[in-house]
């Protein structure tokens, strides 16, 4: 298995009258080619930053102040955040595409959709109107859309659902090897969740790209990806494959967003939430960013700030200074019984 | 961030409140410590400017800025007024009609709409050429009433939004009554929204009178702005070269009050609406 | 599921006359035509109000006035000034009203005061041309240059070309149109002499044939160049502020973001994504300027000595020519009526989001 993603010690920061917002703070992690990764964590981690980061997509307030993000696809190797303003162009869509939160609002209301689907293909050098409109029905009907009807409406006249689905249709136009999505399924209600996530396994499983998306939906994480990263305050603190991360988390931020969520079958317990709130990343905390909402800090939590580290199964890491006393903690049962 | 420091921060606000004050002292205290000099000198006819007479002579010998102090009085008082009666109209029955809804706001609508658009400069000629208005309360009504149109859009689509925000829907959660709703939790959001709008109703006030002055349909006594202007054009002084200063000094004087105007509303922008601060 | 509606019903509502009205009003286009006859409706019924029913109205004037020394007969000055009118003054109020409604749906505003018999219509359909042609130029001319210029001052947020911009375009237009008028003819025609402000009097020179000809259209726009001059001044520094606002609003959009992860062109992103969702507010304020210029012309012409209806209008004040000066409002209202019916009209073709049959 070839990687296709290699982010490296990447951080970006983003200027505010207080000072620079470090809203990621030294982020690594290889993507292989079809694997699909989540990115946990709550409002104000980082990881829509981290996200918009990947293809530069950033305000013009944000600064990328060290990293390199690394994409290795057939048409070569390169660095991202080295290309020039035509290349990163052409680099997105073409072989990095990214589906924003808001699919309610990713088309311009005022043209139709096939418009847009032509605009996405003339900006990438694909001229033959008769081409694109064949691709773009291959693909609407690949996402169960009826084509003839979705190319000639106005994004008003879609529903939600609709709409995500049109654009994840859009976003595979041009055969990009990523797809990063953020929050896919946040602004759609029960049921269309259901056939997007279901839709997107089918996808993948069809035309084999590798996935990246941002959520604070463990539901989704389960379902969808192969490996889960945790991130709090801009760093990543807990990387593992999707089973370990939920059976036998090492990181106490990771246990505490499991068993924050309420379970549906067994008895009816106190609803759990993380005390304290996020950390101000003008000025983080000394030590590990964690410490003060963390039930197993000890002093020296106040000091080191541990780096990722290898634990007890391959493939896993965490930043914690105390994972084998979590470990104990959880024991080889569903978190949210054992705490 | 505290009003001041906003308002600092770009001085229009600052700016155009020291204008604005200038002009009222101007106008309203100026004639009460300089003494009017309406004595006819032909042989001092326009005059350039000197000493003695700082803005020059007009068209009879009579010293200019003498006239552009006591000029101001009549056209601020009619413009206050004007505003005050156009304001009034358009918050109450604004607010009427997007608090109450249903036919009484299809026909406020209704007549608002009509009265938009029909050109507001050519019915206060016509009217005023018909009935000759005289005295500072008819003109004022005059003009406020095609002027609370503009307004009163406004006012309603303010409310109509507020009405869906949710410190609304709590206060009638907790069962507040109509009046408390409209005076104790939408107005004062409305304030600035209101002091602002007076302020562009003067501008326009301003703008309607002066041009009907400039016309000659309205006979208000005395020196004014507006009359010199007047009379200017009637003398046919706008071609002579050397009634410059008698014909700039009014439209200086008019211009600046505007600006005046435009700037202080929006300062007051900037320190209602932090979304409009530039970042 | 929707609940099944027998069919009888359906039948039903499909003949109910309130309900079909209901759909006609749904109707973009027709619901602006019928707004547009209803303000024509009410400006008319201003105008009679004026002319006929509130107190010291020239009417009962006229009529006193030619009674006055006895010389002419009650009703034979009755049937003068009925006819000046185009009221049917023996008639009752409503049936006068009805009438006068009639004569104006036929092009009959009634005959001059001054000029005996020339009728009003005539009078006004000579020059309301002029201004409409001058405004309308003015106003476009505004409008392209100011979103243009709007445009590149939010792109350029916080730049000193924005900040000269913006600066300047607010002060030219805080300052009355008709004072900047005056300004021009004093600073440019008569100190500075760089405009030829006797010459460049009147719609056209006189002695020039008028038609088609290059000659002519160019003398047109030279006498016409003032007053547009004046009309684009005073308006552009509105269309700047406005649509730098606007832009800047919607550069903020999420579909703009969106555009941009597509890959698409900052050029194209600018024009179809960013510029025509910020244009689409600025479109219905055009008809509303249209109302307020044709406003300030009215001194606006006097000063340039510009033959248009503004002109007209103060001439007829000047002489208590009421028939054409209640004409002249009607008429100006009715051209900005159908000002604001295009503007609508136009504002529904830019805007998928209004009034699209089938929607999902």
């Amino acid at each position: 298995m070839s990687v296709l993603l290699s982010v490296r010690d990447l951080a970006i920061e983003y200027g505010s009258r207080r000072g620079p917002v470090q809203a990621v703070r030294g982020v690594s992690f290889d993507l292989e080619q079809g694997e699909t990764v989540a990115v946990i964590g709550e409002s104000g981690s980082g990881k829509t930053t981290l996200a918009i980061g990947l293809i530069r997509l950033n305000p013009r307030s944000a600064r990328v102040t060290r990293g390199e993000i690394l994409f290795a696809d057939e048409r070569g190797t390169e660095n991202v955040l080295d290309m020039d303003a035509e290349t990163l162009r052409r680099f997105r869509w073409q072989r990095a595409a990214m589906v924003f939160q808001s699919a309610l609002n990713s088309f311009n209301p005022v043209i139709d959709v096939w418009a847009q689907f032509l605009d996405t293909a003339r900006a990438h050098g694909m001229d033959d109107a008769r081409a694109v409109k064949r691709r773009a029905r291959e693909l609407l009907d690949l996402v169960h859309l009826d084509p003839d009807r979705v190319l000639r409406a106005y994004p008003h006249q879609l529903s939600g659902g609709m709409k995500q689905r049109a654009l994840i249709a859009l976003s595979l136009l041009l055969g990009p090897r990523l797809l990063i999505l953020d929050e896919p399924t946040t602004a759609l209600d029960i049921l269309t969740q259901r056939q997007v996530i279901d839709l997107l396994r089918d996808l993948r499983r069809q035309l084999g790209f590798s996935m990246i998306f941002i959520s604070h939906d463990l539901s989704l994480a389960a379902e969808l990806a192969d490996r889960v990263l945790t991130m709090y305050a801009g760093r990543i603190v807990e990387e593992a494959r999707v089973a370990d991360l939920f059976y036998r988390p090492r990181h106490p931020y990771s246990v505490g967003l499991l068993r924050a969520v309420p379970r549906v079958s067994g008895e009816l317990g106190a609803l759990a939430s993380i005390p304290g709130s996020p950390p101000d990343l003008v000025s983080p905390p000394s030590g590990c960013a964690y410490h003060p909402r963390c039930p197993f800090a000890i002093d020296r939590c106040r000091i080191e700030d541990p780096p990722l580290g290898p634990v007890d199964s391959p493939g896993h890491a965490a930043a914690c200074l105390r994972w084998q006393a979590v470990a104990e903690a959880v024991g080889t049962r569903e978190p949210a019984k054992a705490l | 961030m505290s009003t001041i420091a906003v308002i600092a921060r770009r001085p229009v606000g600052l700016i155009g409140l020291i204008g604005v004050g200038s002009f009222v002292a101007l106008a309203y205290l100026g004639p009460l410590v300089i003494p009017l000099t309406n004595t006819v000198d032909i042989a001092n006819i326009y005059r350039t400017p000197s000493l003695a007479y700082p803005l020059g002579t007009d068209f009879q010998g009579r010293d200019v800025l003498n006239q552009i102090v006591y000029g101001g009085r009549d056209i601020l008082s009619v413009a206050f007024l004007a505003a005050f009666f156009s304001t009034a109209v358009a918050v109450t029955f604004g607010s009427l009609a997007a608090t109450l809804g249903g036919k009484l706001d299809v026909a406020i609508l209704a007549i608002t709409d009509v009265v938009l658009t029909v050109p507001h400069f050519i019915v206060l000629v016509v009217v005023a050429a018909i009935f000759r208005p005289e005295g500072f309360l008819v003109l004022a009504l005059l003009l406020a009433s095609l002027q609370w149109a503009g307004l009163l859009r406004q006012v309603r689509a303010q409310i109509l939004s507020l009405k869906e925000r949710e410190y609304v829907e709590a206060a009638r959660s907790l069962d507040l009554g109509l009046f408390h709703i409209i005076f104790r939790e939408m107005l004062p959001n409305m304030a600035s929204y209101v002091a602002i709008h007076f302020i562009f109703a003067m501008t326009g006030t301003v703008y309607a009178q002066v041009g009907l002055i400039v016309l000659g349909l309205i006979p208000l006594s005395g020196a004014n702005w507006g009359s010199m202007l007047y009379l200017a054009q009637s003398q046919g002084a706008l071609y002579f070269s050397d009634s410059f200063w008698y014909i700039f000094s009014p439209i200086l004087a008019i211009s600046l009050f505007q600006l005046s105007l435009v700037a202080l509303s929006a300062g007051l922008e900037d320190v209602f609406n932090p979304r409009l601060r530039a970042s | 599921m929707a609940a099944v509606i027998p069919a009888e019903e359906r039948i039903a509502s499909r003949l109910d006359p309130r309900a079909q009205l209901g759909s006609l009003w749904r109707h973009p286009i027709l619901r602006a035509a019928l707004k547009a006859a209803l303000t024509v409706l009410a400006a008319t019924t201003i105008t009679f109000t004026l002319i006929r029913l509130l107190p010291g109205n020239p009417i009962d004037l006229r009529i006193e006035e030619l009674t006055r020394d006895g010389s002419v007969s009650y009703e034979s000055a009755r049937e003068q000034v009925s006819a000046l009118y185009a009221i049917g003054l023996d008639e009752p109020l409503p049936q006068q009203y009805a009438t006068y409604l009639w004569n104006i749906l036929h092009g009959d505003l009634g005959t001059s005061f001054l000029s005996r018999g020339v009728p009003v219509m005539g009078i006004i359909l000579a020059v309301l041309p002029w201004t409409l042609f001058a405004v309308g130029t003015g106003l476009l001319l505004s409008f392209v240059v100011g979103i243009g210029l709007g445009l590149v001052a939010a792109y350029k947020r916080g730049s000193f070309f924005d900040q000269a911009v913006s600066t300047i375009g607010s002060i030219i237009s805080s300052v009355p149109n008709y004072l900047i008028a005056i300004l021009i003819v004093l600073v440019l025609g008569v100190q500075l002499r760089w405009v030829p402000i006797t010459q460049m009097r009147g719609a056209f020179s006189p002695g020039i044939q008028p038609g088609f000809s290059l000659e002519f259209i160019g003398d047109v726009l030279f006498h016409a160049a003032l007053p547009i001059s004046v009309f684009f001044l005073t308006q552009i520094g509105h269309w700047i502020l406005s649509m730098r606002n606007a832009t800047l609003a919607s550069l903020e959009d999420d579909h703009v973001l969106a555009a941009r992860a597509r890959g698409l062109s900052d050029r194209r992103i600018t024009t179809a994504y960013v510029g025509r969702n910020a244009v689409l507010p600025l479109v219905t304020q055009l008809a509303i300027s249209v109302g307020f210029i044709v406003g300030g012309a009215v001194i606006i012409e006097q000063i340039f000595v510009y033959q248009g209806v503004g002109q007209r209008l103060v001439r007829a004040v000047a002489q208590r020519d009421y028939p054409v000066m209640q004409g002249i409002l009607l008429l100006v209202t009715i051209s900005v009526v159908v000002a604001n019916l295009v503007a609508d009209l136009l504002y529904s073709r830019l805007d998928p989001r209004i009034g699209r049959a089938g929607d999902a």
